[in-house]
């Protein structure tokens, strides 16, 4: 290879280091946040004069921080499962279908993910204001469906791409029925893509922040949107902890994802 | 005659403007081994793929057992298949590879244990019954399939080139299973393939397809030894064709001139050409004799190329007439030194040459 690592010589050093230099630019603000929130010093002083757990003390002592994290939670699960069914459809139509329209209809479905998300938002927002969805956690549902439709549709498509429809016509031979097959075949087969369109469409809802500003009442509030109004508020360090906490959540998820796809692709 | 356990009727299938196979008709017996040979686009695949169900044929019937199977929808018509690609669940076990037919025909456990059992052993994979298929080589894969096909014992197999993903010497040992497993189970088995070697190896019977035609049909042996075209005699086997011009014909036996001018009589032939009409003639390597002498039916050539393959010779000669002619002289017999580059002749038998229409 034109490239091979080994042979780079000295130019592995300044790879290394560049490397690491793309690496730390991407993840110090996130170090940041996480050393702010255990930080003593109330105005989010750097470098903390002392360290404290009282800030996530603070933050899980008020109801209305669980409740944003219910929240989110409660949406997000609702939204991927809806991504997920619906994108299971819309694959095996765009996979298998033959018919004209095709690629159009796969550009259409993806396009909520390249387009503005505030135009987007305020699209929704005004289309929900006058059918009366609007603050309502089905209205949140739906539109955190429609954000996470492409990564529900990418990696399924990607999986029905990959696998063979021969084993399911092998499936169909052997007695099953068509629906049989692709139950007890297909399905399986590209669990992974599955399980990943699952987890990616959960957190396109969960760390969604422009649509939810739109959509969130004063009793519907998800994490993001809470963060963001405590910000604008009082810039407390127990933003920062809950910050932290989000972050750890989908860090946590990410992990989860990667050691089950190695487990079920073994 | 009896009547047919399979009846292929006049089968036709179109795809737009083109038609795929051509009104082909075969009536196969039950136990029978009957492959599909042919180039690939001749039709071969869709014909069993119409017998599967994956394919609706334009017109024409199926008949198993005097019953249309068209009708029937492709899970519920109890055909064994095993695929060109590799086609095991690959989420499941070997074991359960093999169960899954009859799971879903919901039998009793005890059975469908036993009769997995009897499968892995039929295809001597009894070891590997617990591994997914990502950890068996092709051949083992191609063998669990096999396993399956037959599991709920289908009355037909059908088989679409399973063993064209495989290297040469898994082949030839997989094909010496199947004949195994065919003699073992009596199944009716429908093979397709493109290498006449695989066709000559394992069927009963063989039914050449051309351009979704039937070119003909027959025993290997019949396809061999009695071409009915010059299509089935250059696909079948090694041939050699030499232009020539029809001089005349009396009790079956035709008087021929070749390129060079030289006179051949005795020509075996079943068609009728008028004289003067331009004629191939068709011999096989083996037919050719290297002698150093004249002699009646011999040509003179001149050696181009010979080459050693333990269990025999190849050799390359060119006629007078710029024929190049493959010869494979049998190592038993005292030729002539094949080395000697010129001033050969070759003899052959003209009872084993055939004539075709130009």
């Amino acid at each position: 290879m034109l490239l091979d690592y080994d042979r780079l010589g000295w130019l592995r050093v300044a790879l290394v280091g560049f490397t690491a230099a793309v690496a730390a630019f991407l993840l110090l603000p996130v170090v940041f946040i996480v050393l702010l929130s255990f930080g003593s010093s109330r105005w989010l002083a750097f470098p903390p004069p002392g360290w404290t757990l009282k800030w996530y003390q603070q933050l899980l002592a008020d109801p209305t921080w669980i409740d944003a994290a219910l929240t989110s939670a409660r949406i997000a699960a609702m939204a991927a499962i809806l991504a997920v069914v619906i994108g299971l459809f819309a694959s095996f139509s765009l996979v298998r279908g033959e018919f004209r329209g095709r690629q159009v209809l796969r550009g259409l479905l993806l396009t909520p993910m390249v387009l503005p998300v505030v135009v987007f938002a305020i699209a929704i927002y005004a289309f929900f204001l006058r059918i009366g969805l609007a603050g309502t956690t089905v209205g949140f549902v739906i539109a955190h469906t429609i954000l996470a439709l492409p990564f529900a549709i990418i990696p399924i498509t990607a999986a029905l791409e990959g696998f063979d429809k021969s084993i399911e016509d092998a499936a169909i031979i052997c007695g099953a029925s068509p629906l049989q097959a692709r139950l007890r075949i297909t399905l399986p087969s590209i669990r992974i893509g599955i399980f990943s369109a699952a987890i990616f469409s959960f957190l396109a809802s969960w760390d969604e922040v422009v649509v939810a500003i739109f959509m969130a009442s004063p009793t519907l509030q998800t994490l993001p949107v809470k963060i963001w109004g405590s910000l604008r508020a009082d810039l407390s360090p127990v933003v920062a902890a809950a910050s932290s906490l989000l972050v750890g959540l989908t860090l946590c998820l990410m992990i989860v994802t990667a050691l089950l796809r190695r487990k079920l692709s073994r | 005659m009896t009547r047919p356990f399979l009846s292929i009727r006049a089968v036709r299938k179109t795809f737009g403007a083109f038609v795929a196979v051509h009104d082909v008709t075969i009536d196969v017996p039950k136990g029978e081994f009957l492959t599909f040979l042919g180039p690939s686009g001749s039709g071969k695949s869709t014909t069993l793929y119409a017998i599967a169900g994956f394919q609706d044929p334009s017109s024409g019937d199926v008949l198993l057992e005097d019953r249309s199977l068209l009708s029937v929808p492709s899970h519920k018509r109890n055909i064994g298949m095993v695929f060109q690609r590799y086609t095991l669940f690959p989420h499941l076990s070997v074991a359960e590879n093999v169960a899954f037919p009859l799971r879903v025909r919901r039998r009793p456990d005890g059975e469908v244990k036993r009769k997995v059992a009897d499968m892995l052993a039929l295809v001597r994979l009894e070891n590997f019954a617990d591994r997914h298929p990502g950890a068996l080589s092709g051949g083992q894969q191609q063998r669990v399939a096999l396993a399956r096909a037959l599991a709920y014992d289908p009355p037909i197999l059908l088989m679409d080139e399973p063993l064209s993903a495989l290297d040469k010497k898994l082949r030839q040992e997989i094909q010496a299973e199947i004949r195994r497993i065919h003699r073992e189970t009596g199944v009716t088995i429908l093979y397709v393939t493109h290498d006449q070697e695989e066709a000559l190896h394992l069927s009963d019977r063989i039914a050449l397809f051309r351009e979704g035609r039937i070119e003909q049909i027959g025993t290997g042996e019949d396809l061999y030894l009695r071409p009915a075209s010059e299509f089935v005699a250059g696909f079948i086997g090694n041939s050699n064709f030499l232009s020539a011009e029809h001089l005349q014909t009396a009790d079956g036996a035709s008087t021929i001139r070749l390129a060079d001018g030289s006179i051949v009589t005795g020509v075996k032939t079943t068609t009728s050409f008028g004289q003067g009409q331009k004629v191939r003639m068709m011999v096989r390597p083996e037919a050719f004799r290297l002698t150093p002498g004249p002699t009646s039916a011999a040509l003179a050539v001149e050696i181009v190329d010979t080459a050693f393959f333990g269990d025999r010779r190849r050799v390359v000669a060119r006629t007078a007439g710029g024929d190049e002619i493959d010869v494979r002289p049998t190592s038993d017999a005292k030729e002539a030194d094949s080395t000697a580059p010129s001033g050969q002749r070759i003899f052959f038998d003209p009872a084993s040459a055939f004539l075709f229409p130009a």
